[in-house]
């Protein structure tokens, strides 16, 4: 065990940060830089041109098949360095990974250049009005069509990126009745299908980070389905493993950052001689620290496989630190503070932590069943 | 950075287990626990094992440190090989067998003072809560007003007497130790014992917290087995989500303080220069698992649970013995607050 980097590690630390410097404006003193769409997208065709694009990807796939304390110094120093979300986290995170483990050759041929180079952004298309934690009850349907290929139709929500996605991953019935794992598939659809409609929803912090997708009778290829026809539920737990395990390690670097805001919030406030404040706040830390240590281990642990059920408490916990270092930045920041409106939007933002991506009450229910191996509660 | 276990240290925490699943069962805890006895027939199998080998590294001490806590075998081995060891290792010499420490910092008027006459160096002096003393063969004496020494004092008819404190963990016995002339042996001297002293309470701290895990891990294995077979309304109490899902944050809690701990003990085997809250953020996390967990593992046993006979408190015991927890934020906070934390 060392905490320190070794050669390798120091070196592309050492080089990372000269190329953010040459590529990066300078991160704003207080809150954080708002980007467009078109500068989201320039940000990913930056990486893939730095060679920074599916570091933890393997390298027969178009990744540099990167440790994880390397992935974890590019998520890391990115985040310190003002750097944005990757335009195409689902793609990287989640929707890549899925189609390396259970693609087929020609859907890796076909998506995995594009998600690299930040061409083909992807949104997720998995939780419905009635599907939320419940995800099998999902009531989008896909058809087999008399000419091959399938008709989709049905309504997916809450699914961010959406509005700017050139593909989505979904999951729809191809048989037996809502409520059942098996008879889903999982879909790679190009979001410029006839009968795709998106329209942004509103979060309560006032931003359309989100939409609704509307499928309408939207013909797909036999080609598009991930995995095999029917056996969908396995392909979408691995994305969701990923959603809750790979993902983690980036939103644990960002948190590491959103705490550091909190930390110059309070010494703005002139409250860091405050006793109880102190005390909140080194607690905090130690919440953080623990998350950074622990998405080590479960990246170590994964190594060439998909993560073990036990990264479910990364995503468990880090929502709960994230609401609360949040919720501490906006009672310190004074209403005429510079940091009053980056707190005021990070609290009401934060809500959604503990419920996308699995609700704690289903992350617990995994951690309960599939770790301690509790009896099933349904 | 990498937390990752190797082979050799795997393996150590195997056969630790293993030795004290068959050594230390918990109605040999309740047992030990209640005649305030010693496991001491495991001392010398301890030591054929390798448990006080100076080589292990601050990481493998964390490993055997935790399954103490988990196995609660009641032996000096935290007060040898965490407090007296590197002492007589700084001198060039092994425990010649199990030791305690006596920390003089931050005492009153009374803690054991060190002094010189014709017969050599004499204690005198008052230490209170010193631990495992009754257990012990010799005791290291740090003295720490104005330049820190740490002398080498044997127990016994020679040695201070050894008096009974009061403790809520009667697995972790307590003593008062008073040193009249007691004659004492320089270990270590300025001006490198104040530095090897801070060093030794660190990696002591860095030991409990470990331990701390442990208690916490067995904690939840207790509350685990009996929700799956304990039967209420007709189901296992575990299908339940009040229960099982208090549960599960208890699992984050462990692992994540012990993510902390291995931290810590990286830190402490690393270079010079590593986070200067590591060992501080380790104890806060550990302390609150141990706790949290052995008062869900209580609640989950019901009635059960809070019987003298049932043996979990044991282990709430300990975790409720191990403290730092205030002293560790107000230092986080200073590291925070002093922008060297990352």
């Amino acid at each position: 065990m060392r905490l320190h980097d070794d050669e390798q590690e120091a070196e592309f630390r050492k080089n990372l940060l000269v190329w953010l410097r040459e590529h990066l404006p300078p991160a704003p003193e207080v809150g954080t830089r708002r980007w467009t769409p078109e500068q989201l997208r320039a940000w990913n065709r930056t990486l893939w041109a730095g060679g920074y694009a599916g570091l933890a990807w393997p390298v027969a796939y178009g990744g540099r098949g990167a440790p994880p304390a390397i992935q974890e110094i590019f998520v890391a120093e990115s985040a310190r360095a003002g750097a944005p979300d990757h335009a195409n986290l689902v793609g990287l995170n989640m929707v890549g990974p899925t189609v390396i483990r259970h693609g087929t050759a020609a859907q890796r041929d076909t998506y995995l250049p594009g998600i690299l180079r930040g061409d083909t952004l992807f949104c997720q298309g998995f939780s419905e009005p009635e599907a939320g934690s419940d995800l099998a009850a999902i009531r989008t349907r896909a058809i087999p069509a008399p000419d091959g290929g399938y008709r989709i139709t049905g309504e997916k929500v809450w699914s961010s990126y959406a509005d700017s996605a050139d593909a989505c991953m979904l999951l729809a019935r191809t048989s037996g009745s809502a409520g059942r794992h098996d008879g889903l598939t999982c879909f790679l659809v190009d979001m410029s299908t006839p009968g795709v409609t998106v329209q942004p929803l509103r979060r309560i912090s006032g931003d359309a980070a989100f939409s609704r997708i509307t499928l309408t009778d939207v013909a797909v290829p036999e080609s598009a389905a991930v995995g095999p026809v029917d056996g969908g539920w396995r392909v979408a737990m691995t994305t969701l493993a990923h959603e809750r395990g790979t993902l983690a390690v980036t939103l644990v670097a960002r948190l590491a950052v959103q705490f550091d805001r909190l930390r110059r919030t309070v010494v703005a406030a002139g409250v860091d001689r405050d006793r109880s404040v102190r005390e909140q706040v080194a607690a905090l830390y130690v919440e953080v620290e623990a998350l950074r240590c622990t998405a080590h281990r479960a990246v170590a642990s994964a190594q060439g496989g998909d993560p073990a059920p036990e990264a479910t408490v990364l995503k468990l916990r880090w929502s709960e630190v994230d609401q609360r270092v949040c919720a501490l930045g906006f009672e310190v920041a004074a209403p005429r503070s510079p940091w009053r409106a980056h707190w005021e939007r990070e609290l009401l933002c934060s809500r959604t932590s503990t419920i996308e991506g699995g609700t704690s009450e289903i992350l617990r229910g995994i951690v309960a069943e599939r770790v301690l191996g509790l009896p099933r509660s349904r | 950075m990498d937390l990752t276990l190797t082979r050799d240290q795997l393996d150590l925490r195997e056969a630790a287990r293993r030795f004290l699943r068959a050594a230390c069962s918990p109605a040999t805890v309740a047992v030990l626990a209640d005649n305030g006895g010693w496991a001491s027939g495991t001392w010398p199998e301890l030591i054929r094992q390798g448990w006080v080998d100076p080589e292990l590294s601050a990481v493998e001490l964390t490993l055997l440190a935790g399954e103490l806590g988990y196995a609660l075998l009641p032996v000096p081995w935290w007060t040898t090989v965490g407090l007296a060891l590197p002492a007589y290792h700084a001198a060039g010499e092994s425990p010649p067998g199990p030791a305690t420490m006596v920390d003089g910092q931050g005492g009153g008027a009374t803690v054991p003072a060190a002094s010189r006459d014709s017969g050599g160096w004499r204690i005198d002096g008052v230490a209170s809560a010193v631990d495992a003393a009754p257990a012990t063969e010799f005791v290291v004496v740090a003295v720490a007003d104005g330049e820190v020494a740490l002398f080498a004092v044997p127990a016994g008819p020679t040695g201070p007497v050894c008096a009974p404190a009061e403790g809520i963990d009667p697995l972790r016995v307590v003593s008062d130790l008073t040193f009249d002339g007691t004659r004492a042996r320089l270990l270590a001297g300025p001006p490198d014992a104040a530095g090897l002293l801070a060093r030794i309470r660190d990696r002591a701290a860095v030991l409990l917290a470990a331990e701390a895990v442990g208690v916490a891990e067995r904690a939840l294995e207790f509350a685990v087995e009996h929700a799956k077979v304990r039967t209420q309304f007709g189901r296992p109490i575990g299908s339940y989500q009040a229960v099982s899902h208090r549960l599960a944050e208890c699992y984050a809690d462990v692992e994540l303080a012990r993510s902390l701990v291995w931290r810590a003990a990286a830190a402490h085997d690393g270079p010079a220069g590593g986070p200067a809250d590591a060992t501080a953020s380790a104890v806060v996390a550990a302390r609150r698992a141990a706790v949290l967990t052995c008062e869900a593992a209580v609640g989950v046993f019901g009635a059960m649970g809070v019987t003298w006979e049932f043996p979990v408190h044991w282990w709430y015991r300990r975790a409720l013995s191990t403290g730092g927890s205030k002293e560790s934020l107000a230092a986080i906070a200073d590291v925070v607050f002093a922008g060297e934390a990352r």
